[in-house]
C-alpha cells in the first residue's frame, strides 16, 4: 500500500510522465514540464472531494497548499476541520493550532519520499514516476490532460488510473481506484508563493 | 628406558614420523572437508556470562551468515535493473550457489492487510492510543480526519474494514513496511540521489567456512560479476557477507604461509648451505624440522579437530626454533672434524637441547593454560613440534650423521662471532658490566615510560578496505543493522518477555525523540505483549460497545447508514498471539528476533541502529529487568585486555620459572648471568615498542613469552658450548647466532603478515631475539672470556 500511495504521489501535484521508458517522449510532456517546472514555489487553494461507495454523499475539503521545491510541502486544510500536515524529505510532520511543529511517526513514509521525487522532477527530471505508469498526454500546453495506467499488474488490480489536468500551472487532479472509490483534487488562485511566514519556513526547513 | 641400540631406535623413530605423515596426509586431505578453520571468531573463548547472549550473537550472525547480498548500481536505471537480472540469472544453480533471488515472486497487496483485521481492535500505535484513551475521544472529527486525508485514503486498508486508520496506522509503523527498498518492476529498488541501487540476495548452499562451497561459490559470483559488467560497464556491483570476509582471511593467511614458509626456508637453506659448506646438514636440518611441523599438524588435527589458520602461519614460522636443535647437533659435527662420533656427539649436545627444550616447553605450556582456544591450539603445535624435533635430533639424526663433517663450520662466521662476543664478554664483567646495565636501564627508561596499550578487536580482523566500504554502503542504502550490538530480552513467559521489551523499548523511543537513535526492531513492534493488546482494546471499548457513538459519529461524517456495520460487527476480534505472529509470512524474516524457550526462560532480540556510542545504548538498559545490552565487539576487545594483563603475570612467572631452572643447573650466583639475554632482551623490546609508538596487545604479550624461551635457548647453547668448543674461538656464539639468524628469517618475516595480530608477533620477535641474541655473550662465565 505504501507502494502504492508513493507511486500516486509522485505523480500527483506535478504530473508528468510518459508511455514508455524506452518509448520517445511526447514533445508536450517536455514542454509542460519545463512550463510547471518555470514555478519554484507555488501557492493555491485547493478543494478535495472523496467518492466511496460508504459515503452517503461525497466528502468535500478545502484549504491550501504550498509547495516549494527542494523543501517539501504543507497541506493546510481549513474546512470541514483544521489540519495542516507538513511533508519533507526528511518526514512527515503536523502543525497544530499554536504552530508548533511534531512529526508524525505513524504516517506514510511513501509521503515523505514524494517530496523528494517531487524536487527531482521539478528540476526535469521525471524518470521516476515514467517507470511506473504508461501515461497519453492530449491538448496543448494553454489547455493539457494526462492519463496515467499503471504499468505493474500488481498495482493495476487497485489503482485504475490518475488524470492530470492544468495550463501554466497544474489545475485538477482524479485518482480513480478499482473499487469504485475515487478522488478529485480542484486547484483554484494558484500563484508564486512569494514570502513564506515563520512557521512555514521552520517546518520546511528554511527556504 | 629400554636399552635399544642407536639404529634401531633411529628405524623407530623414522617409522613413527613415516606413519604421523601418513595419517597427517589423510587427515589433511583424505576427509574432503579441509579442516582449515577460517572464522576468527570461532578461535575466541565465549566473551558473555549468559551462554543465551552467546547463542543470541550466533543467531544473528547465521541470520546473515550464509546469505551474500549485492546492490547493482548505475546512473542508467535501465542498466542497473537488466544487470541485476543479469546478475541474478548468472548467479542461480551455479556451483556453491543454492538460490539467487533478483525478481519477486508475485503477491498480492491485499495479504499486507487482510491477515490483520481479526486483530484490529488489540494493535494501536502510540499516537492513536493517545487520542483514544482520551476522556473524550472526537469520535466524528477522527473519521472526518481520515476521509480528508490528502491526495486521499482508500489506498491500503478499505475505508470500511478501517474507518479510523488506526490499523492503517499500525501498519505504516511495521517493519516491513519500513524497508528504504521498494519493489519496482518486481526488483527491489533504491534511489540515492541519481544513483539506481537494485538489490539481489543469494542463499550459499552450506556454510560460509565451509572451503567446498566457499571457493566454488566465489568462482561463480566473479563469473556472474564478469559477464555483468561485461554486458553493462557502467554498472557497479557492491558486496557484503560472512563468506566474503572469511574468504579474504584465507587469501591473506594463504598469502602469508606462503611468504612467511617460502622465504623462511630458501633463507635458511641458503645460510645453511653458506655455513656448513656442504649438503648434508642442510637435508638432516630440513628433515627434522620438517617431522617436527608434520607431527605438529597431525597431533592438532588429531586432538582438535580442525586447524586454525593463525595456528598454521604461527606454525610456517615456528620452523625457525625447530630448526635449533639440529644446528646445535650439526655445528657439534662440524666442529668434531675428523674426530667426530655420531654418539658421543648426541652425548655432548644433550644436556642443552634438553635444557633448551625444557624451558621453550615451560613456555609454550603456560601458554596453553590460557582458556583461549587459538592460543591452545598454538601451544598444542609448538610443544608437539618442538618436542619431535628435538628428539629426532638425538635420536634419529646420529643414524644419518654417521661420516664426520668434511669442512668446519664456515670460518667466516667464526670470526664475525668472535668479535662481538668478545667486547660485549668483557664489558659485561664485574663492575663494568653494573656500570653498562645502568646505562641500558636508562636509555631504556623513555621507552618504558611511552608504552601503551590497545586491545580493540580491530587488531585481530582486518578485512580489506573495500569489502568494508561496500558492506557499510549496503547497511546505510538498504537501511539493515550490522548487528553485533543488541539487547537481549528475557522472561519467565511469553508475556512477560513481551512486557520487559515494551519497557526497553519505551526507553529507546524516547531515545529516537531525542535524536539519540534513529530506530529499533524488535518483536512486540509487531506482536505488543497481551497487557498492550488488552489496553488497546479498553481504549475502543467505550466507542465500540456502545453502538449508537460509533452509528452517530459516522452519520455526522458524512457514512452511508450501515455502512459500518460489519466494522461494529467484527468487534472485539481477538487479541494476536505468538502463534498468529509467527504463521504470518510478512513476520518469517523477524523470526530469528524471537529466541524462544531457552531452559525456563523465553528470550528475544532487540537490534537498535543509528547509534555508535555503545555506553549510551548500554544506559537504556539500566535498572531494567530482563535486559541485557550485549556488545560483541566490546566484550571481545575487554577479552584482549583481561588476557593480556593475564599475560604479563604469566611472563612473569616464566621469568621465574626459567630462573629456578637455571639456578639449579649453574647455581645461584651464575644463573644471573644466564638469565641477563632473555631478560634485558624482553625489556630492551618494551622500550623499542615504546620508542615505535607501539601500543602493547596481547599479541606482543605473547611474542616476549616466545623471546623469553629462545633468549633462554641462547644463553643455555652459549653457555653449554662453549667448554666443547675451547680449541676454536667464537664458535659456540657462530652456532647460536646461526639459530638466531634462521628464528629471524622465520619469525620475523611474519612482520609482513596481513594479519595485524600477527604483524605484532612478528615485529616484537624480531627486536626481541635480535637483542637477546646480541646479548646472549654476557651469559659465558669470567673464566672463559679471557
Amino acid at each position: 500500500m505504501r507502494y502504492l500511495l508513493l507511486f500516486l504521489l509522485c505523480l500527483l501535484p506535478v504530473g508528468l510522465a510518459h508511455a514508455d521508458a524506452t518509448a520517445p517522449r511526447p514533445a508536450l510532456l517536455d514542454q509542460v514540464l519545463q512550463q510547471l517546472a518555470r514555478h519554484g514555489k507555488v501557492r493555491a487553494n485547493f478543494t478535495q472531494t472523496r467518492e466511496n461507495p460508504a459515503l452517503a454523499q461525497p466528502q468535500a475539503s478545502h484549504g491550501d497548499l504550498l509547495f516549494v521545491v527542494g523543501h517539501g510541502m504543507i497541506w493546510h486544510m481549513r474546512e470541514p476541520l483544521e489540519d495542516t500536515l507538513v511533508m519533507t524529505p526528511s518526514g512527515a510532520s503536523r502543525i497544530d493550532a499554536n504552530g508548533d511543529i511534531a512529526p508524525v511517526r505513524d504516517g506514510n513514509r511513501g509521503v515523505t519520499q514524494v517530496s523528494q521525487m517531487l524536487q527531482s522532477m521539478l528540476a526535469g527530471n521525471a524518470d521516476e514516476p515514467l517507470r511506473q505508469f504508461d501515461v497519453t498526454v492530449e491538448g496543448s500546453l494553454a489547455h493539457w490532460s494526462m492519463r496515467f495506467t499503471p504499468r505493474q499488474s500488481r498495482m493495476a488490480k487497485v489503482l485504475a488510473a490518475i488524470q492530470l489536468s492544468g495550463n501554466e500551472y497544474l489545475q485538477a487532479i482524479d485518482v480513480e481506484l478499482r473499487s469504485g472509490e475515487a478522488t478529485r483534487i480542484r486547484f483554484e488562485n494558484t500563484r508564486d508563493a512569494g514570502e513564506l511566514t515563520g512557521v512555514e519556513q521552520r517546518a520546511l526547513g528554511g527556504p | 628406558m629400554m636399552r635399544l641400540t642407536p639404529g634401531l631406535r633411529a628405524s623407530l623413530f623414522g617409522l613413527g614420523a613415516l606413519v604421523l605423515t601418513l595419517l597427517g596426509a589423510w587427515l589433511l586431505f583424505g576427509r574432503g572437508t579441509s579442516p582449515l578453520q577460517t572464522d576468527l571468531l570461532a578461535m575466541l573463548p565465549p566473551t558473555e556470562r549468559q551462554p543465551v547472549a552467546e547463542e543470541a550473537v550466533e543467531r544473528l550472525s547465521r541470520a546473515s551468515g550464509d546469505r551474500l547480498v549485492f546492490l547493482l548500481a548505475s546512473k542508467n536505471d535501465d542498466d542497473a535493473k537488466d544487470a541485476a537480472r543479469t546478475f541474478g540469472a548468472a548467479l542461480a544453480g551455479k556451483p556453491g550457489i543454492a538460490s539467487a533471488i533478483a525478481e519477486l515472486p508475485p503477491f498480492d497487496l491485499d495479504q499486507l492487510t487482510t491477515p490483520f483485521l481479526p486483530f484490529r481492535f488489540h494493535l494501536l500505535t502510540a499516537a492513536d492510543r493517545a487520542l483514544w484513551q482520551a476522556p473524550s475521544p472526537d469520535v466524528a472529527g477522527m473519521l472526518t480526519r481520515r476521509l480528508n486525508e490528502p491526495f486521499g485514503a482508500g489506498i491500503g486498508t478499505r475505508l470500511t474494514d478501517d474507518p479510523f486508520g488506526t490499523l492503517q496506522h499500525w501498519l505504516n509503523t511495521q517493519p516491513f513496511n519500513r524497508s528504504t527498498l521498494i519493489p519496482e518492476d518486481d526488483l527491489l529498488t533504491a534511489h540515492r540521489g541519481d544513483t539506481t541501487y537494485v538489490m539481489v540476495i543469494a542463499t550459499l548452499a552450506g556454510s560460509s567456512y565451509d572451503d567446498q562451497i566457499q571457493r566454488p561459490a566465489l568462482a561463480s559470483v566473479e563469473a556472474a560479476t564478469h559477464t555483468v559488467t561485461a554486458a553493462h560497464p557502467d554498472v557497479h556491483i557492491l558486496r557484503t557477507g560472512t563468506m566474503f570476509y572469511a574468504a579474504a582471511a584465507r587469501a591473506g593467511a594463504e598469502r602469508d604461509v606462503h611468504v612467511v614458509g617460502i622465504a623462511s626456508t630458501v633463507g635458511i637453506a641458503l645460510l645453511l648451505i653458506g655455513v656448513f659448506r656442504s649438503p648434508r646438514p642442510l637435508l638432516l636440518a630440513f628433515l627434522s624440522t620438517a617431522i617436527g611441523v608434520i607431527a605438529a599438524i597431525t597431533i592438532t588435527i588429531a586432538i582438535f579437530g580442525q586447524l586454525h589458520l593463525l595456528t598454521l602461519v604461527f606454525g610456517a614460522a615456528l620452523l625457525g626454533e625447530a630448526v635449533d636443535y639440529s644446528i646445535q647437533y650439526l655445528c657439534a659435527r662440524a666442529n668434531a672434524a675428523q674426530a667426530w662420533n655420531a654418539e658421543a656427539g648426541v652425548r655432548q649436545v644433550r644436556p642443552a637441547l634438553l635444557l633448551a627444550l625444557a624451558t621453550s616447553l615451560l613456555g609454550y605450556a603456560l601458554l596453553g593454560m590460557v582458556p583461549f582456544p587459538a592460543l591452545r591450539q598454538m601451544a598444542c603445535f609448538a610443544i608437539v613440534g618442538m618436542l619431535v624435533a628435538c628428539f629426532s635430533v638425538l635420536w634419529l639424526l646420529p643414524a644419518l650423521a654417521r661420516p664426520a663433517a668434511r669442512r668446519p663450520v664456515s670460518p667466516a662466521l667464526s670470526r664475525i662471532a668472535l668479535s662481538w662476543q668478545r667486547p660485549v664478554s668483557t664489558l659485561a664483567q664485574a663492575r663494568r658490566g653494573l656500570v653498562v646495565l645502568g646505562v641500558l636501564v636508562v636509555a631504556a627508561a623513555p621507552g618504558w615510560c611511552l608504552l601503551d596499550h590497545d586491545d580493540d578487536i580491530h587488531l585481530l580482523i582486518s578485512p580489506p578496505a573495500v569489502l568494508e566500504q561496500d558492506t557499510r554502503d549496503i547497511a546505510s542504502i538498504a537501511g539493515m543493522g550490522t548487528g553485533s550490538q543488541f539487547y537481549l530480552v528475557q522472561g519467565d513467559t511469553v508475556e512477560q518477555t513481551l512486557q520487559h521489551e515494551e519497557a526497553l523499548t519505551a526507553r529507546l523511543q524516547a531515545m529516537i525523540e531525542a535524536k539519540q537513535l534513529d530506530a529499533w526492531t524488535g518483536v512486540t513492534t509487531m506482536l505488543p505483549s497481551a497487557q498492550r493488546q488488552q489496553s488497546n482494546r479498553d481504549a475502543f471499548a467505550r466507542v465500540l460497545e456502545n453502538r449508537s457513538v460509533l452509528a452517530d459519529a459516522a452519520e455526522k461524517a458524512g457514512f452511508r447508514a450501515g455502512a459500518l456495520d460489519a466494522f461494529a460487527n467484527a468487534w472485539p476480534g481477538r487479541p494476536m498471539t505468538l502463534d498468529d505472529w509467527m504463521a504470518m509470512p510478512v513476520s518469517m524474516p523477524f523470526h530469528y528476533l524471537w529466541m524462544g524457550q531457552r531452559g525456563h526462560a523465553f528470550a528475544s532480540i532487540v537490534l537498535p541502529q543509528g547509534q555508535d556510542d555503545s555506553a549510551q545504548l548500554a544506559a537504556a538498559a539500566d535498572g531494567l529487568p530482563g535486559i541485557t545490552f550485549v556488545d560483541k565487539p566490546a566484550s571481545v576487545s575487554a577479552l584482549f585486555g583481561r588476557y593480556r594483563g593475564y599475560a604479563d603475570v604469566w611472563l612473569g612467572a616464566a621469568l621465574l620459572l626459567v630462573g629456578v631452572a637455571f639456578a639449579w643447573r649453574y647455581g645461584l650466583r651464575a644463573a644471573p648471568r644466564v638469565l641477563a639475554p632473555p631478560l634485558l632482551g624482553i625489556g630492551l623490546t618494551l622500550a623499542a615498542l615504546g620508542y615505535l609508538g607501539q601500543p602493547l596487545t596481547l599479541f606482543h604479550v605473547m611474542a616476549l613469552m616466545l623471546v623469553l624461551g629462545v633468549g633462554a635457548n641462547y644463553a643455555v647453547f652459549l653457555r653449554e658450548g662453549e667448554p666443547h668448543t675451547a680449541q676454536r674461538p667464537g664458535a659456540a656464539y657462530a652456532g647460536v647466532l646461526l639459530s638466531a639468524i634462521t628464528a629471524l628469517l622465520s619469525f620475523g618475516l611474519l612482520a609482513l603478515s596481513t594479519m595485524p595480530a600477527l604483524r605484532h608477533f612478528g615485529t616484537t620477535l624480531l627486536l626481541g631475539i635480535g637483542f637477546t641474541v646480541l646479548l646472549a655473550p654476557v651469559s659465558l662465565p669470567r673464566e672463559t672470556s679471557r
